[in-house]
């Protein structure tokens, strides 16, 4: 059994106190609201999809395909061809190559169900290629060189079939990356598994340091540093640092520093610890210099611009984020644009 | 088929959420509105189409017929309509069919959501619950689990679009000007939303992204709490009723609607990524049922989910050619309301697109959002003598639903 299979449906701390309140309406008037919700339970079959996903625990991928146009569904999600008058279509064994149909979006706002999973990445991928037609499976698309974010998954791009160690029969049981990421060995593997991959320690871009960003760092390293200095006098920033203790290395192509957060304070120090808790890169300094300006490191690493190892790293971001807010809220600053 | 006219619209004020009100007031303040607007009374409408898109944000799982006795249609056959995003051209095309069949004489439409009483226990806020309940409109089996949002969805198509037509909508300059304009339309909007909002340029670039590298917090609809009623008639009735308000009718032309596959693909029926079929196929069929040519159209009400999504759509209704909608902005075909009177038509050659705001700065309440924009192309066709107008509906994943319809003002005007 999976430690999946044995959690439960709904997790337990997904729920309210039953209660009914009361709520001040536009008109000055007091109503009522009261907790309640719509949950239903499923057994749900799979039915014909079954083969598809009974496939999957066995780490094959399967299609139907038709015989008269040859066109392949996979997902095998009908079993009559929509487009030759329903007639029967045939099991067909695919490949573990495919390659991405449209650049893919990555989310980074996900619906209640997925909270703490983002960001992540989910796109089409065209796996029957050499099908005259075939659908797009929609897929999760993963990248071994840290988090998920623009320029990786574009269309086009060669990816390679992966599937979990323990499969439960789900679409979450496969999921892919670039082609360009894996060595010949697991290249050569049939089925990759996850745990022929290195996730946890990806290795961090290089970055190439040049005279003009060394100028840049030097300012962006002033301007953090009376952050720092305001986020002491402020208690919206100081709530925001409570309990928090981390070392951050940063690597830039101005050089590289430290944040340090420990007891409600930030400093900000050249060079690179031994031991820092995680190293973010950035090419463009001014990254830091708009975060200070109350820009967003999330939107830098949204855009690309922030290279962050993994979740737990973006987790962090929006903390940082609040900082040049909550000092501008308490110092009576004006708003000042990113752009 | 039997003429079809529009004698009279009402909408609720647009709300983040409303308190004071469920969605059986919501239903019944959209249906007064209506009738006073076309001084009829309830018992003059033969029937009754529903639009409502999701019974979990109604929280209940047959929502029209709490609503029939309250909104005066006991007793009368009552129809409703779910189609995603699309439920309120659905809804108004069922309605159009009812009065062009000869089955009604007069039907009364009505649209609405309640959707934000929704609400997430772990970030105590509705947003990630409200989400999550568009999200159940993915299937179970693949597309749900995989964490599908409706911002993907739509992002999915704009970042297809992209691969296949780059440096159009990629401009994020040329989005965000469209922003300003449906901004200062949402002003003169009395029940938009975001009608006292002012949202600059410069904001809408500094405002953080939702999905890079085409959508930001400030190019998306909103969610809206709301209803919009619509009264359609047959000719004879439409005449007596305009004969009363003194209003003009407006007479339904074309209507166009296309569904595509659910599965993208490749080939053969599948969905592709770079296109929205559609929205081409429900507009031109529109087109062609009416007579006319997109060029003879200047006034458009358009489902815009988003303003990437606004521009491609815009493409795809031959407005601009795909691959050049950018020109909305770099050709000034897309006018700022504030540049014209209340009363005066765009010069030839230049569009009024969603003179409400549109869903982005008017309002988004799902079931009735169409019905919204056909209320707002009414007014405006009434106000500004418009000879013709387009309102446009979006939805499903991957905007596999697109309806279109045309509608004419009478050239008596008021009779």
């Amino acid at each position: 059994m999976s430690t999946l299979e044995r959690s439960p449906a709904l997790p337990l701390d997904f729920n309210l106190p039953n209660e009914t309140e009361e709520i001040q309406g536009r008109d000055g008037k007091t109503y009522l609201q009261f907790t309640t919700h719509m949950v239903t339970f499923y057994k749900q079959t799979y039915g014909e999809h079954s083969r598809f996903f009974m496939a999957l625990r066995e780490a094959r991928l399967i299609g139907s395909r038709c015989p008269k146009c040859r066109q392949v569904a996979v997902p095998a999600a009908t079993w009559h061809c929509p487009a030759c008058n329903f007639v029967e279509m045939e099991e067909v064994e695919l490949g573990d190559r495919g390659v991405l149909a449209a650049q893919a979006p990555i989310t980074i706002f996900p619906s209640a169900s997925f909270i703490g999973q983002a960001p992540f990445c989910r796109g089409y991928v065209d796996v029957a290629t050499d099908a005259p037609a075939a659908s797009y499976l929609p897929s999760r698309l993963r990248t071994t060189t840290g988090l998920e974010r623009p320029g990786i998954f574009v269309k086009g791009v060669e990816l390679k079939l992966v599937f979990k160690d323990e499969r439960a029969g789900s679409i979450t049981d496969i999921f892919w990356v670039p082609v360009s990421e894996l060595s010949r060995e697991q290249l050569d593997k049939k089925p990759l598994l996850e745990s022929h991959l290195n996730f946890a320690t990806p290795k961090p871009p290089a970055v190439t340091v040049t005279e003009e960003a060394r100028g840049e760092l030097v300012q962006a390293i002033a301007a953090m540093r009376d952050l720092a200095a305001m986020a002491q006098e402020s208690p919206r920033a100081q709530a925001d640092l409570a309990g928090r203790a981390h070392v951050i290395g940063v690597k830039t192509g101005g050089g590289d520093f430290a944040l340090f957060i420990k007891d409600r304070r930030m400093r900000i120090e050249e060079g690179i610890p031994r031991k820092p808790d995680l190293v973010i890169v950035a090419a463009d300094p001014k990254v830091f210099s708009a975060w200070v300006a109350d820009g967003s490191l999330t939107d830098a690493a949204v855009e690309g611009a922030l290279w962050l190892p993994d979740r737990n790293a973006f987790q962090l971001l929006p903390i940082l984020d609040r900082l040049p807010r909550s000092t501008r809220r308490d110092m009576g600053q004006p708003n000042l644009l990113r752009r | 088929m039997n003429k079809v006219g529009i004698v009279g619209a009402g909408i609720t004020d647009c709300r983040g959420r409303w308190v004071e009100a469920t969605y059986w007031d919501l239903f019944q303040q959209a249906t007064r509105a209506a009738l006073a607007d076309a001084q009829m009374t309830a018992d003059e409408c033969d029937s009754v189409v529903y639009g409502i898109y999701n019974d979990i944000f109604e929280h209940q799982a047959i929502p029209e017929s709490s609503l029939t006795g309250w909104i005066g249609m006991t007793n009368k056959p009552g129809t409703r309509v779910t189609s995603g995003g699309a439920t309120g051209f659905y809804a108004m095309r069922t309605a159009i069919m009812e009065v062009a069949s000869g089955m009604s004489e007069v039907v009364l439409c009505a649209g609405g959501e309640k959707a934000t009483d929704c609400f997430d226990p772990r970030s105590k806020t509705a947003t990630p619950m409200v989400i999550d309940t568009i999200a159940k409109s993915w299937d179970p089996f693949y597309e749900y689990p995989l964490g599908a949002t409706a911002s993907d969805s739509y992002m999915q198509l704009c970042m297809g679009y992209n691969d296949s037509y780059p440096n159009d909508i990629g401009d994020s300059m040329v989005r965000a000007k469209i922003i300003e304009i449906l901004n200062h339309a949402g002003n003169r909007n009395p029940y938009a939303q975001r009608r006292d909002e002012t949202v600059t340029c410069e904001q809408v670039l500094a405002s953080r992204w939702i999905i890079a590298p085409f959508l930001r917090l400030l190019e998306v609809c909103m969610y809206t709490e709301g209803a919009g009623a619509v009264i359609f008639a047959n000719e004879k009735k439409a005449h007596e009723i305009s004969e009363r308000t003194g209003k003009p009718i407006l007479w339904v032309k074309g209507v166009g609607a296309a569904n595509e596959s659910y599965g993208a693909g490749r080939g053969s029926f599948y969905k592709p990524l770079d296109r929205i079929v559609s929205d081409h196929l429900a507009a031109y069929r529109a087109y062609e049922m009416a007579g006319v040519k997109p060029s003879d159209i200047q006034l458009i009400e358009l489902h815009d989910a988003f303003v990437a999504q606004l521009m491609i759509t815009m493409g795809e209704m031959g407005f601009v050619p795909m691959g050049r909608t950018r020109n909305l902005i770099d050709e000034g075909v897309m006018v700022d309301p504030r540049d014209l009177r209340d009363d005066e038509m765009p010069p030839k050659g230049k569009l009024l697109v969603n003179p409400s705001g549109g869903l982005i700065f008017g309002g988004h309440f799902v079931g009735g959002s169409n019905m919204f924009s056909m209320w707002s192309c009414r007014r405006e066709m009434i106000n500004r003598k418009a000879p013709l107008g387009l309102v446009h509906g979006t939805g499903g994943i991957n905007a596999v639903f697109g309806g279109a319809i045309v509608v004419e003002l009478d050239e008596g005007g008021a009779r």
